[in-house]
Parts: C-alpha cells; sequence; structure tokens
C-alpha cells in the first residue's frame, strides 16, 4: 500500500517535472517558485486514505490508478456550449482545462478601475490587491482546527495555469454579472487541470459573481482553487456551478476572506462529477458581517458529492447562515461536514447551520457531521440535519387533485431544492439551474 | 338515470384493524348526503378510500364512480375522473405556491376532460371570482400551499380548490372543524354553490351544526364501521338533541 502511494505521488511528480518548464513560461516565470513550493507540500501529504479524517467517507482511490496528464492546449468551440448557464448574460472570462481562454470571452466595456481578465500585466492597483492575498486566503495556517487539511490547495499550487483575477475598485458598483466559466475536456485520456481564481472586491463595492464548471468531455482531474476578498462593506453574491463530467473528479478548494461589515453570500449548486469534493473556507476577518451559504446537490447513479464547509468566527458580532441541501437518488452518496469555529474574541456570535438531504432511492445515502468549536461563552450557535424522503402526505395531496405521481414527485423535489435556489438573485440564474435540475432528474 | 356513485359492501381495515364492515350507499347527481357519526367510527377512513390514500386495506365490496371501478384508479385518476375530497387536514408543501399547484391540478384535470389546458391570464381570470366567493385574501395565492395558513383559511382553501376544479362528486371530510362561525358561513355558502348542476356531494360531519348552512337531503349515520341508520334533514336535528346514544340505545333493544 504505502509502495503503491509513493509510486503515485512520484506520478504527480513526474506529470510536474515534465510540464513546470511549459507553465513557468506563463507570466514570466513569476509563480515558479509558488508552484515548486506547491507539488513538494502535496509529496509530503499524497493521496488521502480514509485514515485521514476529512476524507473519511470519500474514497480517492482512482487518483492512484489513473494515469493522468498535464492539461495543456485544448480548444473548444462555442457550438460545443450548450450549458443553461453559459447563455447567462454576463462578462464573461472563459478558460479551457484552466488556460484562458479569449475566444470564448467577452469583450466589455467595464466600469472605471474594474479589471475582469486573466493574470497578466496588471494595472498598478490591480496588481497591489493581487499581492496582498493571492495565496493567503486559502491557507489555513494560524486558523483553528485539528485536522486542517490542505493538500488539494498544494496540488493547484503546482499545477495551476492561468489565473483569473477580478478587481472591483473602491464604492464601485458592478451591475452585469461577472462569469468565470471553467471548461474541461479531456478528449485524449484523462487530464489534471488546475483552475485557479482571485477575486478581490474593495470597500464598499457590490458585484455579482457567478463561477461555473462545466464538463464537456472524458475522465479528468480537476483541482481548482477559488480565493475571493471582500473589503469592509462589500457586497458579493457568488454562484458557483459545478456541472463536470459524470468521469470527472472535480476536488476544489473556495476560500473566502471577509472584513468588517461586509456582506458575502455563497451559492453551491452541484450536478457533475463522478466524485465531487468542495471546501469552502470563510475567515470572518472583522466584526459586523453577514455570510450566507447556501448549496443544493443533484446526485444520481454512482456520483459523490462531498461538502465541507468551514466559517471561522474570530471578531465579534457577525452572522453566518447556512443551508445545504442534497437530492440523491440511484446509488448516489453525499456527504456535509459543516465547521463552524467561534474563537476566543467574537462574542455575540450568530451562526445557522442546516443541512437536509432528500433521498430518492433505497440505495441513495447520506452522511452529514455538523462540527460546531465554540470557544467564546456569549454567542447564538445552532445545527440541523435531516435525512429524509418524499412526503407520503404531500404526494398523495397532490395527487388527489389530479397531479400524476411521476409530476407530483417531481413538484416535491422542485419545491425541496427552491427553496435554496429561489433566494439566487438573478431570475435568468435561477431559471438556468432549474431547468437543469429538471432536466437531470429526467422529469417535466 | 343511472346512480353517480354506488358502494356495495365496503369493507376495509388498517393493519389488523376492521374499520369499515359492510358499508352501502347510493349517491345521485344533485343529493347531498350527510355521513354523521361519533370519533372513530369510520367517516374519515371511508372519505380517505373513496379518494384513494393508500394506508387502507379494501377487503371486500365495490365502489362504482359513474359507471367505472374506482378503487382499481390511481388518486390522479380518481381526480381526473370527477372525484374531490375536502381534507379534514389540508397538508402544506412549502416551496410550491398555491397559484402553481392549484394550475397545474386544474390543467391535469382539464387535460382528462379533453379540455385546452389554461394560460396564467385564463388560469386567474377563471379563479378571480372564486377568490372573492370564498373571502380569500388574494396574498394567499402567491404563499406556498397552506404554509402559514390559519385553520380557517386552510378549510376554505380547499372549498376554493374545489369550485376551481369543479368536480363531479365533492367528499368533504370534517370541513367544519376548527372554524368559526363566520369562516363557517363563508364555506357553506361555497359547497352550495356548487350544489346542484348534476353534482353529488357527500360532507361528513360529527356535528349538525354545518348541516344548518349545507341543508342535506339524506343524512346516515355511521358507527362502528356501518350506516346503521338513514333519514331526511330531521335525523341530524334528532341526533343533535339527543346525542349519538339514543342510536345505540335503539340498537341495543332491536338485538
Amino acid at each position: 500500500m504505502t509502495t503503491d502511494l509513493r509510486a503515485k505521488e512520484d506520478t504527480f511528480t513526474e506529470i510536474f517535472n515534465a510540464a513546470h518548464a511549459v507553465l513557468n513560461t506563463l507570466a514570466d516565470g513569476r509563480f515558479a517558485d509558488v508552484r515548486e513550493r506547491g507539488i513538494h507540500k502535496f509529496r509530503e501529504y499524497g493521496v488521502p486514505t480514509h485514515r485521514d479524517e476529512e476524507f473519511k467517507y470519500l474514497s480517492l482511490r482512482n487518483l492512484n490508478e489513473t494515469a493522468f496528464q498535464i492539461a495543456y492546449g485544448a480548444t473548444v468551440s462555442r457550438g460545443d456550449l450548450t450549458h443553461p448557464i453559459v447563455a447567462i448574460d454576463a462578462i464573461t472570462l472563459a478558460f479551457v482545462n484552466g488556460q484562458y481562454a479569449p475566444e470564448l470571452s467577452t469583450a466589455d466595456t467595464l466600469p472605471d478601475g474594474v479589471y475582469v481578465g486573466p493574470f497578466e500585466e496588471l494595472p498598478f492597483e490591480v496588481d497591489q490587491a493581487f499581492e496582498k492575498q493571492f495565496g493567503r486566503v486559502a491557507n489555513l495556517v494560524g486558523k483553528l482546527g485539528t485536522t486542517n487539511d490542505e493538500r488539494f490547495t498544494y496540488l493547484n499550487q503546482a499545477f495551476f495555469a492561468d489565473i483569473a483575477v477580478i478587481y472591483v475598485p473602491e464604492n464601485v458598483v458592478v451591475e452585469r454579472p461577472i462569469h468565470i466559466l471553467n471548461l474541461s475536456t479531456a478528449n485524449r485520456g484523462p487530464l489534471i487541470s488546475a483552475p485557479r481564481a482571485y477575486a478581490y472586491f474593495s470597500t464598499n463595492s457590490q458585484a455579482k459573481l457567478i463561477e461555473s464548471f462545466i464538463g464537456l468531455e472524458g475522465n479528468y482531474l480537476n483541482v481548482p482553487v477559488t480565493e475571493v476578498v471582500l473589503e469592509s462593506g462589500a457586497i458579493v453574491e457568488h454562484v458557483r456551478v459545478q456541472d463536470e463530467t459524470l468521469a470527472a473528479t472535480h476536488i476544489g478548494t473556495h476560500a473566502v476572506h471577509q472584513d468588517a461589515s461586509s456582506n458575502y453570500t455563497a451559492f453551491n449548486v452541484n450536478f457533475g462529477g463522478q466524485i465531487y469534493r468542495n471546501d469552502l473556507n470563510v475567515w470572518l476577518n472583522g466584526s459586523g458581517t453577514e455570510t450566507r451559504l447556501d448549496g443544493v446537490n443533484v446526485g444520481t447513479d454512482n456520483q459523490v458529492m462531498d461538502n465541507h464547509t468551514r466559517i471561522d468566527h474570530a471578531f465579534p458580532h457577525c452572522n453566518s447562515f447556512e443551508v445545504y441541501k442534497s437530492v440523491l437518488r440511484d446509488n448516489a452518496q453525499g456527504i456535509f461536514n459543516g465547521k463552524i469555529f467561534v474563537y476566543e474574541d467574537a462574542q455575540k456570535t450568530d451562526a445557522k447551520q442546516t443541512n437536509q438531504a432528500l433521498l430518492l432511492s433505497a440505495t441513495a445515502q447520506m452522511n452529514s457531521k455538523p462540527q460546531l468549536e465554540i470557544f467564546a461563552d456569549d454567542v447564538k450557535c445552532t445545527h440541523g440535519a435531516t435525512i429524509g424522503q418524499l412526503q407520503k402526505d404531500a404526494l398523495f395531496y397532490l395527487q388527489a387533485r389530479g397531479i400524476p405521481k411521476a409530476q407530483a414527485e417531481s413538484l416535491l423535489v422542485y419545491a425541496f431544492a427552491n427553496d435554496v435556489l429561489s433566494r439566487i438573485s438573478s431570475e435568468a440564474v435561477r431559471q438556468a439551474l432549474e431547468n437543469r435540475l429538471f432536466d437531470k432528474l429526467e422529469v417535466a | 338515470m343511472p346512480s353517480m356513485l354506488v358502494i356495495q359492501n365496503l369493507q376495509a381495515r388498517v393493519e389488523e384493524k376492521e374499520i369499515l364492515r359492510g358499508i352501502s350507499l347510493t349517491v345521485n347527481a344533485g343529493e347531498v348526503h350527510a355521513i354523521m357519526g361519533p370519533n372513530g367510527s369510520g367517516k374519515s377512513t371511508l372519505a380517505s378510500i373513496l379518494a384513494g390514500k393508500q394506508d387502507y386495506e379494501v377487503t371486500g365490496g365495490s365502489v362504482d364512480f359513474d359507471g367505472t371501478d374506482l378503487l382499481e384508479l390511481d388518486p390522479e385518476e380518481r381526480a381526473a375522473a370527477g372525484l374531490f375530497l375536502a381534507f379534514q387536514y389540508p397538508i402544506e408543501i412549502p416551496g410550491v405556491t398555491n397559484t402553481y399547484f392549484l394550475r397545474a391540478a386544474l390543467n391535469n384535470v382539464r387535460k382528462a376532460r379533453g379540455e385546452a389546458e389554461l394560460t396564467m391570464t385564463e388560469f386567474m381570470k377563471h379563479i378571480r371570482s372564486k377568490v372573492e366567493m370564498m373571502e380569500l385574501d388574494p396574498s394567499l395565492l402567491s404563499r406556498s400551499v397552506n404554509e402559514g395558513f390559519s385553520g380557517g383559511e386552510k378549510k376554505r382553501n380547499e372549498i376554493f380548490q374545489m369550485a376551481v376544479l369543479e368536480p363531479k362528486l365533492c367528499v368533504l371530510d370534517e370541513t367544519d372543524s376548527g372554524l368559526d362561525i363566520d369562516a363557517l358561513k363563508i364555506v357553506a355558502n361555497g359547497v352550495n354553490h356548487l350544489r346542484g348542476e348534476g353534482r353529488g356531494i357527500i360532507v361528513v360531519t360529527h356535528y349538525q351544526r354545518l348541516l344548518d348552512y349545507i341543508v342535506p337531503d339524506f343524512v346516515h349515520v355511521l358507527m362502528e364501521g356501518r350506516i346503521v341508520k338513514s333519514g331526511g334533514k330531521e335525523l341530524a336535528h334528532e341526533l343533535e338533541a339527543k346525542g349519538y346514544s339514543f342510536i345505540e340505545e335503539e340498537l341495543a333493544a332491536a338485538r
């Protein structure tokens, strides 16, 4: 076993050795050391096993059994983009296998000072904002927790190519949504790709961010890292849509840094992936913040959908509210781990976490683990988890009014998921996700 | 003209417990039948079985609805055939608006009748007068089905749905329970509007009070899973005055 793992770590190293020279031609080699540190750190940990606490329920054996190649040079034509989320009117920044794809991006006139583009020669202010927090938001060093596990952040660090950079200056409101579109296609054998994004919202700015991961073809390992910074008073709504191919493994890190009085809402909506894992980590860096983390997972077949979330309440008077829902059918497996750390000084913290799963078959399963660690004494923290089936009484009520059973079931599934989706502010985004939900469950 | 509903010797149980022990009842178009009885007599079970609830096992007898074997139909097919059950305890369905739900219901029923589906505009027009008749707060239409409705609002919502779906046979399961007198009058008014027009109505109730407003053509007393006495509307008044015990005594004397 140990030797196998060692061999595999060496394989990731081999890919790295083959790839880093090419990757380092990007951005004048600015990230060569970063990549080197990434592979070095990843090698220390290797592919996790069930013995690693943070991967207790998630088997990643496939990573040891697949000969991944570095993703480079693939192209996608516009005609292949049929996913409903792609049709959303937005300032779009597109990537194919982690590589910037200008031909699929939009060229928009942006409000003064706003930057939406790949990392290259950045304007001075943007470069400063980039330097300030890049790589730090996703870092868990110095934060609470005895099982902190950053190995896939390191893996991304070793392999990322281009970086999606978004910068909104002070007091600027960007009305149109900004869409980071990540496309993956592995038509020539298994690939590893490592999309990287960095979004910086300055004091009192406002924006809506869409981030999508759309799989077009094949088996690949996608290890994205997204870092989001909200300076004080910033208001951001972030919709993340994951719809990889059903052969893909997606292991993402989505890290957020919130300064005082900022307001951050994340919708994390997942349809795809053979194996999907995401760690959403929110660091509350000042008082008076509002955080809302909502998730919907729709799993069928043999999909595994694993959401880990953590919120670090490090300052007093912060509110966080979290609702994660899963609809699981066939042999799909859902995992939820919700950590809330309330630091010693974080008095008057108000945190509420809810996790609900709807199992549509006898063989679907859900593992739910709330994990609240509270070191302050004057706080309000609650959590609740429910796992159930469609309500028989509700089903009968709908049928008794003439609604056929299949339609009644889909209506109830819709209602369950829509409790979260209905809070998305954009009607078009909501509609696209609802359509995808119905399409995926093959119901009208 | 053949009878609309013919129930013959219907027997049913839940798990090992026998609840209906041979019920026979015929309802013709245009008639209003009241079924009265003490708690646990099987009234609500009868109503639920007619609507197709799965919790009961029918162990004998038959139900013919307009020439069709009703017991062979799924609940949605019964609704499409024109049967409506006003629930004793209407179900809350968070996340589905009343309007969406009712339009889906109406369009399914219309489809089954071979009628065209209604657009949202046509639907809103169709329900407007019914909203007024049931004195429903229009804001309830855009709220989730029954969620957070008061007891009275839920019952009015049931009769409102009935008015919208225009069924052939209405079965009201203790629609009067939990209603104050004003709500009771509104509900009765809604039901009376649907009276006649070739429609059959079965009112299941514990108390005679509702029958002051929905005056029945026939009253049946259900006890221990059997109809033990049938009569005209005066039977309801007799029950009100004397209680169910007078029938028990009559039955005891007859044995």
